[in-house]
C-alpha cells in the first residue's frame, strides 16, 4: 500500500498542475537534458556545487517511505544534496536476496559514497566495500568488529534519550502505568525499551513513586512485540490492550506499525512518545498526543558521512550517536509543552547534562 | 405465440454447429426436434434462449424480429426452457425455487412465501402438475423436480416451452406422466419444443417433427412416419433398430455375488443383501429405476466402494476387498454409468483416454516411463476399430460428441482380455448410430465367452441385450426374469409392485407431489 | 471437431490420418492465440507503464505548468523519461552480461517454486504454500550450510538435499492432511506458511541460529564449502532450475506417475475408477511441489549465499503462484514466467538506479502484465484482436480445476 502512496501523490499532483497548466516556465528547467530526474528537486540554491560527486543509498525492505529509519536516513542524503550540491542515486530493496544486486547497481552508477540502511545489509555492504575500495560505504545501525578503510558503521546509543523519555513518562503519567511495545525483538529496538525502563526506574528512585512499565522487562528480556514492522493493526491492538490495562503513556518502537499504536492512543485520549524522528513532523496528525519523541539522528549521521567522503576525510571509525554529539536526543514537547511541569523538564535537562558529562551511565 | 427462426447459423471457429436453420413453431403445437447427440439441437435452443448469440440469421416472435441477448430477454418474450440438468436450488422449497429471481415481497423486503405457494398451487391445478409447494426440492424424485422446472417456466408466463431431452432422466412411468403434462399444456395453448432422440416419444406426442443432422435441417416428418424412416433421416443411413444376436452359449459362473450390502455415507442402506451369478457367454441385464442401488452395486463390484457385507467372487477368488486397480487387472471391464464423471478425463486427449486404465500394463509403460509409441499405435488402432470420430488422436475428449466419448470408453475397456464386463448405461446420451455399434460390440464380447452385466434404466436397452434380467428395487433384486416377459410386468417390478409394503413406500414418495 | 468426411461415415477413414505434419502444425496453432495475447498483454502494460513514468517524473510535471506556452517541452521531457526508463529496463534485464546474470539469478528461485505450484495445480491442488515450503527449505539449507563443516561439494550436496527434503516434508504435510482427512490444501498451506514464518523467527531468536556475539535476527552466512561455484558470475545452481523444469516436464508428460497426477488433477473420480490411487497422488504431488520450493530456497541460500533472516524468501513463494498462473500450468510456462519476472525485477532495479524511476513503478508494471495476461478478454477487447476459438478461456477453465 505504502508503495502506491507516492505514485498516487504524483497523480494528484498532475491533476492539480494540469488545472494550472498555463503558467510560464522557469528558466532553470529549460536547456537541461540531464538524464537523472531523481536529482533533488529542491528550489533553494545549494550552498555548494559538486556535480561530480554522487552519493547513493540503498534501503532495506521497508522502503524509503517507512516513516522510520529508511526515511530518516534518506532525509540525510537529501539534506546533503541540498547543502553540497551533489548528485544522488537511490534503490529500494524488496527482499534480502536483492541487497547485493542493489548495492552493485549503485556501484555501476559510479556513486562515490554509498549508504546502506539496516543491519540486514551488513554482509552485502561489507562484501561490496571490499570489492570497491575507492567507494566510501556507510551503513546505518550496524557496527563491524573490523571494518575496511572505506566502510563506516553508524550506530546510535538510543538508550540515552530513551532514558530521558522514560523519566519524562514516569513524571507525566497519572495512572502510574506506562507501556511500550516493539516491532521485533532485535537489539536496535530493545535498546530503546531498555533505556525507557531505566528512566522510569530512575524516576521511581528519585521521587519514591511506583510507576509501572508494561510491555517490556529488561531483566528477563521479555515483552510485547508485534513481530511485524508494517502492520498498523497489530500495533493498534497491542497498544489498545495496554491502555485497557491502565497505561496512559505508550512508547511504540515499531516503525510504521507504531502508527497504529498512535491511533489507539488518540482514540483513547492518552499520550504517547514517538521514536526515530520528531513525530510532530513525520506523523503530524498525531502531534496532539505526543509528549515528545526519541530522535535517532540517522539523517545527521548520514549527512556527516557523505560530507566527510566529499571532503576527503572519511574514516572507518565507528560513529556512535549520543546525547553528547547530538546524534540522538529528545524532540521538543511541541503541542503538549504546557502539560509538562517546569520542574520535571528541568530535571530531564539536568539528567541529560549528567549523561553528557559522563556522570550518569545508561546501561 | 408464433416463433420463427430464419437462417439461424452459429459457428464456433471453423466449426458450424448450426447451418441456416429455418424452423417455425406454431401456437399450441408440440414440435419435436429430432437429432442425434451433437447434431446441433442444443446449440439451436441456446440461441433461442439467449444463451448464445447467432452468427447469422434472425428470430421472429409473432412476425417481429427479436433480439435475445440474455435468457432474461427470452423469458420476457415468453420463452421458457427446461434444461437437461435442472437449475434448481436443492435446499429450497418448490415455492422458493419458483419465485427465485422474481421474488415477491410484502414491504420491508420480507419474502411473500404465501403468495408464491399460492401461485404454484394454481399453476399445478391448471396444468395438472401435481407438486407440493412446501416440499424441499432435494427430497423430490427427479420426475417431480422436472415438474418444478416446468412450473417455474409457466410462472414466467411462458408461451413456448423448450424441453431439452426431458425424458433422459425419467422412469418409464414418469415418461408417461410427462407426456400427459405435455398434452395438457398444449390444450391450454402453450407450444412445446420437444428435443429428443427417442423415436418412440416423438411418435407418442409430436404434432410435427423436424429432423436435424450435422447442424442442418434435413427434413420434416409427421408423427405417423415409420420409426425406421425417422431413424434413417436422423442418422443419414439405414439403421438396424434391433440387435441381431444368436442364442447365448452359457458357460459357468464367472462372477458370483453373495449377499452384498452397501451403506452410504449418510448411513442409508442402499444395497441390501444382493446375490447373483454372472455367467460366461451370457448378458445379465440389471433393470430398475435410477437410484435403487444399481450405481452403488456395480461400484462395489469394481471396488470403488467397499461392500459393508457380502462377498464378490471372481472365478472363485474373493475380490470384495480389492480396489479398482486390482479388479481391473483381474479382468473386469468397466463402463461407468456417468462417463463424464467417472469414465474419461475430458481435458485429456483421445490417445491418453484410450489408456486411462491401461497405462500400467507393460504394453504401455516401461518402469516409470510411458511408451508413447505404443500408446499412439493403440490409439490409431482403436480409433479405426471403433470408428471414433475425432479430428485426430490428440483432440481432447471434450471436443468429441457424447457418442464418440462413449466409444472411447468402450474401446478402452474392450482392448484387453476380459472375464467380466460391467457396463452401466452403456448408451446413455449416445446417438442412434453409436448405440447400434456399441450394442453389437457388447454382444460380440458375450459371444467370446465373457460374462456381461448391463445396468440400464432404459427398458429398450435391457430387452435388446439381455439374456436374463434382474430387476432392482430399493437396493434389492426383486426378481430375475427372462426377456420374453411383457414390458408392463417388468415395469411393475421396477416400481416395487411385487411387495405391498414397498409399493406403498414408493407411493408416499411420489405422493408428496 | 469439423469432421469433413461425412458422406459415408461408417466407411470413412479417420481424418487423423491426413498427416502427422498437420497435426504438429495444429498443436502450434493452438498456442498461437495464447502467445499473441500474452505479447499483447505485455505491450499494453508497457504502454500504461509509460504513462505512469511520464507522470511520476518531476520534470515532466513541471513542464505541464506552462504546457500551453511551450507544449514541446512536455513531449520532449516525457519522451526522454520514457526512453530512459525503458532503455534502463532493457539494459538492466538483458543489456549486459551483468544484467543477464542478475536476471538469471532472480529467475531461478521463481522458476523452481513456480514449477512446484504448477505441478501441484496439474494434480488438482492449489498450492499456496510455496512460501512456507521455501522457508522450511531455507532453514534446513542454512543450518546445514553454516553449522557443519564438510568437504566442499559434499557439504553443498548435503545442504541442498536437506533443503529439498525439508520443503518436501512441509508440502507433504499439507498433502497428507488432504489425503488423510480431506483438509483443503489452500487453508492448510496458508496456515503452514505462518507456521514456517514464525518458526523462522523463533529460530533466529535462538543462539543456535544467530551469529556469534550478536542478538540480531540474522544467521551466519552459509559456509563457502556449501555454496554453488560461480561460472561467469552466475552461480551454477541456476542450471538446476532448468534441469528441474526438464525433470518436471518428463514427469508430467512422459511418466506413469505424471499421467496419474494429471488424471487425478483433471478428474479425480475418473482417475479412481481407472484404478489410480487418488489420495497417494495428492500426497506425492504436494511433497514434490514442496521439494521444488525447497530447491528455490537452495537457489537463494546456497546460490546467492543469503543468510537466514525472517524475510529471506522475500515474496518469491507468492510470486511463484503468479509465475505458475502466467505459465498457464504448463511446464514451459513457469520457466518463461520466471524469466519474465526475473527480467522485470532486474530491469526494475536498473530503472531505479539509472533512470530514477520510482521503484514502485517497476512493480506496478509487473502487476499490470500479470493482470492483462490473466484477463485475455480484456486485452483482446482493448486491442480489438478478434477472439479465435475459445483459446482465451483456457486459463479460467484451467484454474477453475
Amino acid at each position: 500500500m505504502k508503495r502506491t502512496a507516492r505514485s498516487a501523490a504524483a497523480l494528484v499532483g498532475v491533476a492539480a498542475l494540469t488545472l494550472a497548466a498555463c503558467g510560464d516556465r522557469e528558466e532553470s528547467s529549460t536547456g537541461s537534458s540531464d538524464p537523472s530526474p531523481s536529482e533533488s528537486a529542491s528550489s533553494s540554491e545549494p550552498a555548494q556545487s559538486n556535480p561530480d560527486f554522487k552519493a547513493c543509498i540503498v534501503s532495506d525492505s521497508g522502503g524509503f517511505d517507512d516513516k522510520s529509519f529508511n526515511q530518516t536516513s534518506y532525509a540525510g542524503l537529501q539534506n546533503a544534496a541540498d547543502k553540497l550540491g551533489i548528485e544522488t542515486g537511490e534503490v529500494e530493496s524488496n527482499a534480502p536476496s536483492e541487497f547485493a544486486d542493489n548495492i552493485d547497481a549503485m556501484v555501476q552508477e559510479d556513486c562515490n559514497s554509498i549508504t546502506t540502511v539496516g543491519f540486514l545489509l551488513g554482509d552485502a555492504t561489507l562484501a561490496a566495500a571490499k570489492k570497491n575500495p575507492k567507494i566510501d560505504f556507510s551503513i546505518v545501525d550496524f557496527a563491524y568488529e573490523k571494518a575496511p578503510q572505506n566502510l563506516k558503521g553508524l550506530v546510535f546509543n538510543t538508550a540515552e534519550p530513551s532514558f530521558l523519555a522514560g523519566y519524562l513518562a514516569a513524571g507525566t503519567s497519572e495512572s502510574g502505568i506506562v507501556g511500550t511495545l516493539g516491532g521485533a525483538q532485535i537489539p536496535s529496538v530493545t535498546a530503546f525499551m531498555d533505556g525507557f525502563q531505566l528512566g522510569i526506574e530512575k524516576y521511581n528512585e528519585d521521587e519514591g513513586t511506583d510507576v509501572q512499565l508494561i510491555g517490556w522487562d529488561k531483566e528477563t528480556q521479555k515483552g510485547t512485540f508485534t513481530n511485524d514492522f508494517e502492520s498498523k493493526t497489530k500495533g493498534q491492538s497491542a497498544a489498545s490492550e495496554m491502555i485497557t490495562q491502565g497505561a496512559d503513556i505508550i512508547f511504540p518502537v515499531a516503525g510504521p506499525a507504531g502508527l497504529g499504536a498512535l491511533q489507539a492512543v488518540q482514540d483513547a485520549d492518552v499520550k504517547a512518545i514517538w521514536v526515530d524522528t520528531d513525530g510532530c513532523v513525520s506523523a503530524a496528525e498525531y502531534c496532539d498526543v505526543l509528549l515528545t519523541s526519541v530522535m535517532k539522528g540517522m539523517d545527521v549521521a548520514v549527512e556527516e558521512a557523505i560530507t566527510a567522503s566529499l571532503d576527503g576525510n572519511f574514516s572507518s571509525e565507528l560513529y556512535t550517536g549520543t546525547l553528547e554529539n547530538g546524534g540522538v536526543g529528545l524532540a521538543p514537547y511541541n503541542e503538549l509543552e504546557g502539560e509538562i511541569p517546569a520542574e520535571l523538564d528541568a530535571k530531564v535537562q539536568e539528567l541529560k547534562q549528567q549523561i553528557i558529562d559522563g556522570e550518569l551511565k545508561v546501561q | 405465440m408464433k416463433l420463427e427462426m430464419r437462417g439461424l447459423t452459429r459457428r464456433f471457429g471453423s466449426f458450424t454447429a448450426n447451418d441456416h436453420i429455418d424452423l417455425t413453431i406454431e401456437p399450441g403445437e408440440i414440435h419435436c426436434l429430432l437429432g442425434e447427440n451433437g447434431a446441433g439441437k442444443s446449440t439451436l435452443m441456446n440461441m433461442l434462449y439467449g444463451l448464445l448469440e447467432p452468427t447469422e440469421g434472425e428470430i421472429l416472435v409473432d412476425g417481429e424480429p427479436a433480439d435475445f441477448d440474455t435468457p432474461g430477454d427470452a423469458i420476457a418474450a415468453g420463452i421458457g426452457m427446461v434444461h437437461q440438468h435442472f437449475m434448481l436450488v436443492p435446499v429450497f422449497t418448490v415455492a422458493e425455487n419458483v419465485m427465485l429471481g422474481r421474488e415477491q415481497t410484502r414491504g420491508l423486503g420480507i419474502l411473500d412465501r404465501g403468495k408464491a405457494a399460492e401461485l404454484v398451487r394454481e399453476l399445478s391445478t391448471r396444468y395438472k402438475l401435481a407438486v407440493d409447494p412446501t416440499a424441499l426440492v432435494e427430497n423430490l424424485p427427479v420426475g417431480v423436480q422436472q415438474r418444478v422446472e416446468i412450473i417455474k417456466a409457466l410462472a414466467n408466463e411462458a408461451k413456448v416451452l423448450i424441453l431439452d431431452e426431458p425424458t433422459a432422466v425419467l422412469t418409464p412411468q414418469e415418461i408417461d406422466e410427462l407426456m400427459d403434462i405435455m398434452r395438457a399444456l398444449k390444450k391450454q395453448g402453450t407450444s412445446i419444443v420437444f428435443i429428443t432422440h427417442k423415436l418412440r416419444e416423438v411418435k407418442a406426442v409430436g404434432d410435427k417433427i423436424t429432423v436435424i443432422r450435422r447442424g442442418k435441417v434435413v427434413g420434416t416428418a409427421s408423427p405417423d412416419a415409420p420409426e425406421a424412416e425417422l431413424a434413417e433421416m436422423m442418422v443419414g443411413r439405414a439403421v438396424n433398430l434391433t440387435v441381431g444376436k444368436e442364442p447365448p452359449k452359457v458357460g459357468k459362473p464367472v462372477l458370483e455375488v453373495n449377499g452384498v450390502t452397501v451403506v452410504d455415507d449418510r448411513g442409508t442402506t442402499v444395497v441390501r443383501d444382493v446375490s447373483f451369478d454372472a455367467r460366461g457367454g451370457e448378458v445379465l441385464g440389471i433393470a430398475g429405476v435410477q437410484g435403487n442401488g444399481q450405481t452403488e452395486l456395480i461400484k462395489s463390484l469394481l471396488g470403488i466402494i467397499r461392500p459393508d457385507a457380502g462377498k464378490v467372487l471372481l472365478e472363485g477368488q474373493d475380490i470384495s476387498r480389492h480396489g479398482p486397480k486390482d479388479s481391473l487387472e483381474a479382468g473386469i471391464g468397466y463402463i461407468p454409468e456417468d462417463r463424464a464423471h467417472d469414465g474419461y478425463v475430458s481435458s485429456f486427449s483421445v490417445r491418453e483416454n484410450l489408456v486411462l486404465d491401461l497405462y500400467r500394463r507393460n504394453d504401455f509403460s516401461r518402469g516409470a516411463a510411458l511408451k508413447l509409441d505404443a500408446i499412439e499405435k493403440n490409439a490409431k488402432a482403436r480409433i479405426e476399430e471403433f470408428d471414433i470420430r475425432t479430428e485426430n488422436m490428440n483432440s481432447s475428449l471434450a471436443s468429441l460428441s457424447g457418442g464418440n466419448q462413449q466409444k472411447v470408453v468402450v474401446a478402452r475397456e474392450f482392448s484387453r482380455p476380459l472375464k467380466v464386463l460391467i457396463a452401466s448405461q452403456p448408451t446413455r446420451g449416445v446417438d442412434v448410430g453409436s448405440i447400434e455399434f456399441i450394442h453389437k460390440r457388447i454382444i460380440e464380447e458375450r459371444d467370446r465367452g465373457t460374462a456381461v452385466i448391463i445396468v440400464s434404466t432404459e427398458l429398450d436397452e435391457i430387452y435388446a441385450l439381455s439374456d436374463r434380467i434382474a430387476v432392482m428395487y430399493d437396493g434389492r433384486i426383486v426378481g430375475t426374469v427372462t426377456p420374453d416377459i411383457p414390458r408392463e410386468q417388468i415395469g411393475l417390478l421396477m416400481a416395487g409392485a411385487h411387495d405391498g409394503h414397498e409399493t406403498q413406500a414408493h407411493e408416499t414418495q411420489g405422493g408428496a407431489a | 471437431m469439423s469432421d469433413v468426411s461425412v458422406q459415408e461415415p461408417a466407411k470413412s477413414p479417420p481424418p487423423e490420418r491426413k498427416g502427422e505434419a498437420r497435426e504438429e502444425g495444429n498443436r502450434w496453432a493452438a498456442y498461437l492465440p495464447t502467445i499473441k495475447t500474452t505479447v499483447a498483454a505485455v505491450v499494453l502494460a508497457l504502454l500504461i507503464g509509460a504513462l505512469l513514468i511520464i507522470f511520476s517524473t518531476p520534470r515532466v510535471i513541471e513542464s505541464l505548468k506552462y504546457f500551453f506556452s511551450y507544449p514541446w517541452d512536455f513531449f520532449k521531457f516525457a519522451g526522454i523519461a520514457v526512453w530512459d526508463g525503458y532503455t534502463a529496463l532493457v539494459k538492466g534485464s538483458v543489456g549486459s552480461w551483468n544484467s543477464i546474470e542478475r536476471t538469471l539469478e532472480r529467475a531461478a528461485p521463481l522458476i523452481c517454486a513456480g514449477l512446484g505450484v504448477s505441478l501441484a495445480f496439474r494434480s488438482g491442488l492449489f498450492n499456496i504454500g510455496a512460501q512456507g515450503q521455501m522457508l522450511a527449505g531455507a532453514i534446513a539449507a542454512g543450518y546445514v550450510g553454516f553449522h557443519f563443516d564438510f568437504p566442499p561439494g559434499l557439504h553443498l550436496l548435503l545442504a541442498a538435499v536437506a533443503a529439498i527434503a525439508a520443503g518436501a516434508v512441509w508440502g507433504g504435510i499439507a498433502g497428507w492432511l488432504k489425503a488423510a482427512t480431506g483438509a483443503h490444501e489452500v487453508i492448510s498451506t496458508i496456515m503452514l506458511n505462518y507456521v514456517a514464518r514464525f518458526l523462522m523467527i523463533y529460530l533466529l531468536g535462538k543462539e543456535l541460529f544467530q551469529r556469534p556475539n550478536s542478538n540480531d535476527r540474522l544467521s551466519p552466512p552459509p559456509a563457502e564449502s556449501a555454496t554453488f561455484p560461480q561460472v561467469f558470475g552466475v552461480h551454477t545452481g541456476v542450471l538446476l532450475a532448468f534441469l528441474a523444469a526438464l525433470g518436471v516436464w518428463w514427469l508430467l508428460e512422459r511418466s506413469t506417475t505424471g499421467f496419474e497426477m494429471r488424471a487425478v488433477g483433471a478428474n479425480p473420480s475418473a482417475a479412481a475408477t481407472a484404478g489410480m490411487h487418488v489420495q497417494r497422488t495428492y500426497f506425492l504431488a504436494m511433497a514434490l511441489a514442496g521439494a521444488l520450493a525447497g530447491l528455490a530456497a537452495v537457489m537463494q541460500i546456497l546460490g546467492q549465499q543469503d543468510s537466514l533472516t525472517e524475510n529471506v524468501a522475500g515474496t518469491v513463494g507468492f510470486d511463484a503462484i503468479t509465475v505458475a498462473l502466467l505459465g498457464r500450468a504448463t511446464t514451459l510456462g513457469p520457466v518463461l514466467g520466471g524469466l519474465l519476472f526475473g527480467a522485470l525485477s532486474s530491469g526494475g532495479l536498473a530503472m531505479q538506479a539509472a533512470a530514477g524511476v520510482p521503484p514502485e513503478l517497476a512493480q506496478v508494471l509487473q502487476a499490470l502484465i500479470v493482470l492483462f495476461v490473466a484477463a485475455p478478454a480484456l486485452v483482446r477487447g482493448v486491442l480489438r484482436v478478434k477472439a479465435e476459438g475459445d483459446g482465451g478461456t483456457v486459463l479460467a477453465k484451467g484454474w477453475g480445476g
